[in-house]
């Protein structure tokens, strides 16, 4: 078998006697570090122990899944995640029916002690039946591009029900980057491309009139500062006037004043930045980088179609999540709904990233 | 081609580079912009977020009045200047206390007891309220200094007035701030933890009309705390005026009745249930705790009348011979005897097997007596007699159909008084029913306990042809009526009602009757008089002995009705340790039955 020319194992710490040793220690380490300092973010943001204490539960599920997962041989069930979309579809279909009277939208299935995000699983079961679907002959039909590309707009539009614009866009992300890795022609790649510029303004006016409202106050947050600027313009004030030592833990006026809405989900970075400033937000940045770096490691020294496929999805999807939340927060993208991954609040996102962390850590054994 | 081979390694790899890229270029953009706004732009946004704060602040409603039944205003707002601090803006806390200490003439001690105390409480950059209710002189030095007084601001807020004070205070309650308790029970309390919500009486009944909706104002604030521009204003709602049926004049001339001696009064339309005074007595200023006078406050809770304590409502006494009009009720629905019928009263009463004597009121007794010459004169013979007969059984039930023992759901803080029977005793003494028990409670003594607004709803009921009323304090709520409910209680003969009506009035109109001593020809009233013994007189402790402390005297209790043409109002008065209903607390209905019907 040859090897690709570009071997990052050799010169960036894969040690290949120790390839078969069930830990990535610098994977594990930032996933625990970000993870925690969610935790303590979301208490000082929405100053409720219950709330924390809720994330650490979530937490140690998480951790349990990651370990349970990522020491299992976790390829071997390869012909069950062909199925794994059906599920996904019928919580997406389901939670429509759903109405939380709240936020006028049908985002989470109410199960009593907790709550499910349908949407948050589906972006996690896409790449996986995705991958599976296309690893399973040895040749690839445009009839299979086809069908996930099908099954991949019926999940987005389902979200977009909801209506959850981020998460219908990371579902979307989520199923056609496996057809791309799987090796779509390039033709096909230019045609999609060349059709989505087209119809943006389609996709405008399909949007809903707050949706629009939040892209358009992008571009001039301060027109309206006490309608939907207000959370733009709150959260620039918070990450800014923390300046490069921050105003320490639970000293944030614009977030312990409530200044900023949803301090404790999506954002939640403007919380860090407040309190931590540029000092905790480098570090910040440092943990999701190297987690990345390591994670887009294995997917490139892996050899098996499925785990090349799914692994790079997963990671991809990972840093999606990441630039976007960040890019929305500080005013660089409209505002959707899109958590920062282990670190914002939210059970379903954090149990999925961290099994998400558990698969790759098992396919990485495989190496 | 029908499909194609998986990609190699290399193609893949660049597709893997080619799909994180923009999301890596998104990355860095994010990357500049923070920098950006965190090093760059990081003095303004400091400034915005420290001095020039945009603040979303809490406007508070003025509450609800409260009316009485001629539309004259009982409780009031009046507006207080507040001073209000913010600790974030302050660089010496020290010196600013001591330099405020001399602005308002108040001892630093203090300020700074109050100052750090609420420090503790709250995160500095949060204000709160270190003054309440500057006067003038400390107003213009405060506003005079005021750029030497950082982060504070005077600002307005409403103080709570209760006119007739001292006479209303058992009606209309008084503020105070919401306990952690309280606030679990009613959430929407979160909204006024700083602010001060009713704790008693009407204040607290209706405290979610009376305090309205919370406004929001966006406001920016200078380096020093100070208001620049108020931006936006999200209006508060004003609480609901609560009109009540009680007539304040007439509730403040009884109240002065009297004279500070402990006692109740209850004043109500049988027909309507609308209640026209309410007093207990001695009462209590509601403005003291309105207006935070600590030392008065102290003065209330040491007294050892138990001022605050609304005797109207929640005080149980025994009702006393106010109950036999009751018994004979029973004792002619239950066919025991007839109206006319005639008993032997010659002071005592004896039960078969037992030598103790149950004695009267009267030594040697009343004669010969019918029911209306028993009740007229209230010989306790006849009713130990009647209630003999009659058995604690049939007479518990009939007594509960007039409201005794139960709570009328008037007041939260209402007594249920208590309704013996023999389960009762068993459970709450762990004793079996005695005859003599019953015997006892035919005169209303005994375990029977009752407060005074159960017994005037007991004789509405008797006026207003058998109907148990809901009684209604509050006449309307924003011009909304409050609508009357009753309960009709079922009489087996409406004639034995007349007949019960017609010894009423003989308590005051006849030559023997108890009450003789407020007949008045111009404006007939009929009644009944009590005399509730406070302790049990045994054969050796003569009454004369127990007098001498003047706690253990006899409460004095009058119900009375009036005209008797066409009764329209029901008096109860009760003056503890008054000895006689017909001297003591019969004047008192008389004057307040003349007073309504003045008017």
């Amino acid at each position: 078998m040859s090897r690709q020319p570009l071997d990052f194992s050799l010169n960036l710490g894969i040690d290949n006697s120790r390839r078969n040793s069930v830990f990535d220690i610098w994977i594990v380490l930032s996933v625990v570090l970000l993870s925690l300092i969610g935790i303590s973010m979301i208490y000082s943001a929405s100053q409720s122990i219950e709330m924390a204490l809720r994330q650490g539960i979530y937490m140690v599920f998480g951790f349990s899944a990651l370990l349970v997962i990522s020491f299992s041989n976790f390829r071997k069930m390869e012909v069950f995640y062909l199925y794994s979309y059906w599920p996904g579809l019928l919580l997406l279909i389901l939670v429509l029916f759903f109405s939380n009277e709240n936020n006028q939208t049908n985002r989470w299935i109410d199960l009593g002690i907790f709550t499910i995000q349908p949407s948050e699983l589906m972006r996690f079961l896409l790449p996986l039946s995705a991958a599976a679907f296309l690893s399973r002959k040895p040749l690839i039909s445009n009839f299979d591009y086809l069908v996930v590309f099908v099954l991949t707009l019926l999940a987005t539009f389902l979200v977009l029900l909801q209506p959850d614009l981020g998460t219908a866009l990371i579902v979307l992300l989520s199923g056609i980057l496996p057809i791309l890795l799987g090796g779509l022609p390039w033709t096909y790649i230019y045609l999609g491309g060349f059709t989505i510029v087209c119809s943006l303004p389609l996709i405008w006016f399909s949007l809903y009139e707050y949706q629009q409202q939040r892209i358009l106050t992008l571009f001039n947050p301060e027109a309206d500062i006490y309608g939907a600027g207000w959370n733009i313009a709150q959260s620039k004030i918070a990450i800014g006037s923390g300046g490069f030592w921050g105003k320490g833990y639970l000293n944030g006026s614009q977030s312990q004043l409530n200044f900023i809405p949803e301090s404790h989900s999506d954002f939640i970075f403007s919380v860090i930045s407040e309190e931590f400033g540029l000092i905790g937000v480098l570090f910040l940045l440092f943990l999701y980088g190297l987690l990345i770096y390591r994670l887009i490691l294995i997917s490139i020294n892996h050899q098996n179609r499925f785990a090349k496929i799914l692994s790079a999805t997963l990671s991809t999807i990972l840093l999606a999540y990441i630039s976007i939340n960040i890019c929305m927060v500080i005013g660089l993208l409209p505002v959707v709904g899109m958590p920062l991954p282990f670190v914002s609040q939210g059970g379903t996102a954090l149990i999925i990233n961290l099994v998400t962390i558990g698969i790759i850590l098992s396919l990485r054994r495989e190496i | 081609m029908k499909g194609k081979e998986f990609l190699t390694d290399q193609s893949i790899l660049r597709r893997i580079f080619l799909f994180l890229f923009p999301f890596l270029i998104l990355l860095i953009f994010a990357f500049l912009q923070i920098l950006n706004l965190m090093v760059f732009q990081a003095d303004k946004f400091k400034t915005q977020a420290d001095s020039n704060r945009i603040l979303k602040e809490k406007v508070f409603p003025p509450r609800g009045l409260i009316l009485d039944t001629n539309d004259e205003i009982i409780v009031n707002n009046f507006i207080r200047q507040d001073l209000v601090v913010t600790p974030n803006f302050i660089e010496d806390y020290s010196e600013y206390l001591s330099f405020l200490s001399n602005l308002v003439e108040i001892e630093e001690s203090m300020l700074e007891q109050i100052f750090y105390k609420k420090l503790a409480e709250i995160k500095s950059f949060q204000s709160f309220t270190m003054l309440r209710d500057l006067n003038d002189e400390q107003l213009a030095k405060v506003k005079l200094n005021f750029k030497d007084l950082p982060g504070t601001e005077i600002i307005p807020s409403f103080s709570r007035n209760v006119t007739f004070g001292e006479s209303s205070g058992s009606v209309t309650g008084y503020l105070g701030f919401a306990s952690k308790k309280d606030i679990l029970l009613d959430p929407n309390l979160k909204n006024f933890n700083d602010q001060q919500v009713g704790l008693l009486g009407i204040e607290k009944e209706f405290d979610e009309e009376l305090r309205g909706t919370v406004g929001y104002r966006y406001s920016e604030k200078d380096v020093k705390g100070i208001v620049q521009d108020v931006l936006s204003i999200e209006p508060s709602i004003k609480g609901k005026n609560i009109k009540l049926s009680i007539d304040i004049e007439l509730q403040d001339k009884l109240y002065k009745e009297f004279k500070g001696r402990k006692g109740a009064l209850i004043a109500i339309e049988p027909d309507t249930g609308f209640i026209r005074a309410l007093i207990s007595s001695p009462s209590y200023n509601p403005n003291f705790f309105n207006n935070f006078k600590t030392e008065e406050i102290t003065l209330l809770l040491q007294n050892n009348n138990s001022p605050l304590f609304n005797r109207a409502i929640s005080g149980q006494y025994p009702p006393a011979s106010t109950l036999k009009p009751f018994i004979g009720l029973v004792a002619l629905e239950e066919d025991v005897i007839s109206w006319q019928e005639k008993i032997l009263d010659e002071g005592e009463f004896f039960v078969e097997g037992d030598n103790r004597p149950y004695t009267g009121w009267k030594e040697g007794g009343h004669g010969e007596v019918n029911m209306e010459k028993a009740i007229a004169e209230s010989s306790d013979v006849y009713f130990y007699n009647i209630a003999y007969d009659l058995t604690v059984n049939s007479i518990t039930p009939f007594l509960k159909k007039f409201g005794f023992g139960k709570s009328s759901d008037l007041f939260i803080n209402e007594s249920q008084g208590i309704l013996p029977d023999k389960k009762w005793k068993l459970g709450q003494k762990g004793e079996f029913w005695f005859k003599g028990d019953t015997i006892n409670m035919g005169i209303g003594q005994g375990y029977i306990l009752a407060t005074p607004l159960q017994i005037a709803l007991a004789y509405s009921a008797l006026i207003n042809g058998g109907k148990l009323i809901s009684p209604r304090i509050v006449q309307s709520i924003d011009g909304e009526e409050i609508e009357l409910v009753s309960e009709q209680i079922k009489i087996k003969n409406i004639k034995n009602l007349d007949y019960i009506k017609e010894s009423l009035i003989s308590v005051v109109e006849s030559s023997t009757g108890t009450a003789k001593n407020i007949y008045d020809p111009k404006l007939r009233i009929a009644g009944k008089t009590g005399t509730a013994q406070v302790k049990s007189i045994l054969e050796d402790n003569k009454y004369q002995e127990i007098r001498e402390n003047v706690l253990l005297r006899d409460h004095a209790l009058f119900v009375g009705y009036g005209p008797v043409e066409d009764p329209s109002i029901v008096v109860v008065a009760i003056v503890e340790n008054g000895e006689s209903g017909s001297l003591v607390a019969a004047p008192i209905v008389q004057k307040a039955i003349n007073l309504y019907e003045q008017e």
